[in-house]
């Protein structure tokens, strides 16, 4: 069911995810985290440093997200922003796609990601036999 | 018959600019188990007979001057441009002492080789020079006839790499590790913690494949699984958890409720309070995590930073933090931001959601429906998170 009309906010990360850069970065998106049922995509894929502060900021964000009823989702994760990640255990509290238009795109459906995986699988028309 | 041994510790040749990135010092001087590639070398060297080994780096971190051991061993520090010269020199002041055979090793890797077939398979060759190589590469350690002098300098004025003579290789059918990258690094670690090498842990075995060194803490409910070393000094802080073939080397510090899995923490490093390192080689702000095959800087000292202050330090910062605590929580509970109390469910549907708040204009409840009344305020209330 694809009922969702509600836009999608794909916002680039910096280069330097330090404490004052993640103050800069959180007024920037508080615009968008206090609107109804916000739907955000943090791009990574910049990210060269992330500290305490930066993994910090993105709960914060995820934490208002879901008071008001929305997601935030991580694309593209840079290796150094998913080592912090994983060193700081909160990678299996994101939902973290492989590119921002693969989290763009899972907003619009209704189903959990794994049960969509399945359709797709049921959908492709079996490989060609080789000749 | 006086077989000496001339051991070469250097950057200098590496062909990375970079080898190892986390950490300054070459890679046989990285403590693995609670000793360096060096230090076994040196040992291994002793075992043989070779009571008197000279060390030559071009390292300040190893020593500042020349200097000698109680057993012996004689260091050398010696700037990096001249290191091949000061090799040489070296050498032959061996061969003026009267050594007949010498050992020479360049510590990149570390292997352990059998000296006395080594050093037979020299004689036996009649050879003036004898280079070991482990399958697939030769490795830079050789058996030099100390009178053929010229030989031995062609050999350090091509940094090893070009012998004048017909040089026979000693095929190494032992253990070797060319300590190249991190990844070498931890399987050092791990071949040592799974007895694969002849060099054991540094340390006492306190139980069946844990070894910890000299004064070490490991606080009440943390859990050290085996195969596991623990360095001299090291802490390991309350509900941490050291397992599967993790190092941590001396001075190292895990904090409260960390995991390092399969991983090592050279010394003198820390790592911060509920991490989870698996996978990994924690240096000094660095992190090279194997899995991923990526060296990550850390410039954040909460979550992976050194270890600096001494003991005294330590413990005079650990007394203000005691006798400041109770006046800092009186100061919170006076003055500080009064927490929120936890609302039952009946006031929190009657308030505004806060998505539809001042911004939204709304000033009358979202809820207000008589599906309040049938729930008890005690009832659990489930969100959906993402998608699940």
């Amino acid at each position: 069911m694809d009922t969702n009309s509600r836009p999608v906010v794909v916002k680039r990360m910096p280069e330097r995810l330090n404490s004052r850069a993640a103050r800069e970065f959180l007024r920037d998106v508080q615009p968008f985290l206090v609107t109804d049922r916000p739907q955000l995509v943090f791009d990574l894929s910049q990210i060269k440093q992330l500290d305490a502060a930066g993994v910090e900021m993105l709960l914060r964000c995820m934490s208002e997200a879901h008071k008001r009823d929305g997601d935030l989702k991580l694309a593209s994760l840079s290796p150094q922003a998913a080592v912090v990640l994983e060193l700081t255990r909160t990678e299996r509290l994101f939902e973290i796609y492989e590119t921002s238009a693969d989290a763009v795109r899972s907003f619009s459906g209704f189903l959990p990601n794994a049960m969509r995986q399945q359709l797709l699988h049921r959908q492709q028309p079996p490989a060609p036999l080789a000749a | 018959m006086d077989i000496r041994a001339l051991v070469l510790v250097s950057k200098a040749v590496e062909a990375a600019a970079d080898p190892m990135p986390v950490s300054p010092l070459a890679p046989a001087l990285l403590e693995v188990a609670g000793k360096t590639a060096l230090q076994r070398t040196v040992e291994r060297l002793r075992e043989f007979g070779i009571q008197s080994a000279t060390v030559i780096t071009d390292s300040d971190f190893l020593v500042s001057e020349d200097s000698e051991d109680e057993q012996g061993t004689t260091y050398q520090a010696t700037p990096r441009e001249r290191f091949w010269r000061a090799a040489e020199n070296a050498f032959n002041d061996l061969a003026q002492e009267g050594a007949e055979l010498v050992l020479l090793m360049h510590l990149g890797g570390y292997a352990e080789i059998n000296l006395e077939k080594f050093v037979q398979f020299h004689l036996d060759q009649r050879a003036r020079v004898t280079q070991a190589s482990a399958p697939g590469e030769p490795l830079r350690i050789f058996c030099i006839s100390a009178s053929r002098r010229n030989d031995a300098a062609s050999l350090f004025r091509s940094q090893l790499s070009r012998c004048r003579s017909e040089c026979p290789f000693f095929e190494h059918e032992g253990y070797f590790n060319p300590l190249r990258e991190a990844r070498d690094l931890r399987q050092l670690a791990i071949d040592i913690l799974t007895l694969k090498t002849e060099t054991k842990p540094c340390g006492s075995e306190m139980r069946s494949g844990v070894w910890i060194e000299r004064k070490a803490v490991i606080e009440k409910g943390a859990r050290v699984l085996a195969p596991a070393f623990i360095g001299a000094f090291a802490r390991i802080r309350s509900h941490a958890v050291v397992t599967r073939c993790s190092s941590v080397e001396h001075h190292a510090e895990i904090d409260c409720g960390s995991v390092v899995e399969n991983s090592t923490v050279l010394p003198y490093c820390r790592v911060g309070a509920g991490l989870d390192v698996a996978h990994s080689v924690v240096g000094a702000g660095v992190l090279a995590n194997l899995r991923r095959d990526v060296t990550v800087e850390i410039a954040d000292r909460k979550l992976v930073g050194f270890v600096v202050a001494g003991r005294g330090q330590q413990f005079l910062s650990a007394a203000f933090e005691l006798a400041t605590y109770l006046p800092k929580q009186m100061w919170r509970g006076l003055f500080g931001p009064s927490q929120p109390q936890p609302r039952d469910l009946r006031t929190a549907l009657h308030d505004t959601s806060p998505s539809l708040g001042g911004a939204a204009g709304y000033q009358t409840s979202a809820c207000d429906t008589d599906a309040a009344e049938k729930f008890p305020s005690n009832l659990a209330v489930a969100r959906r998170y993402g998608h699940q």
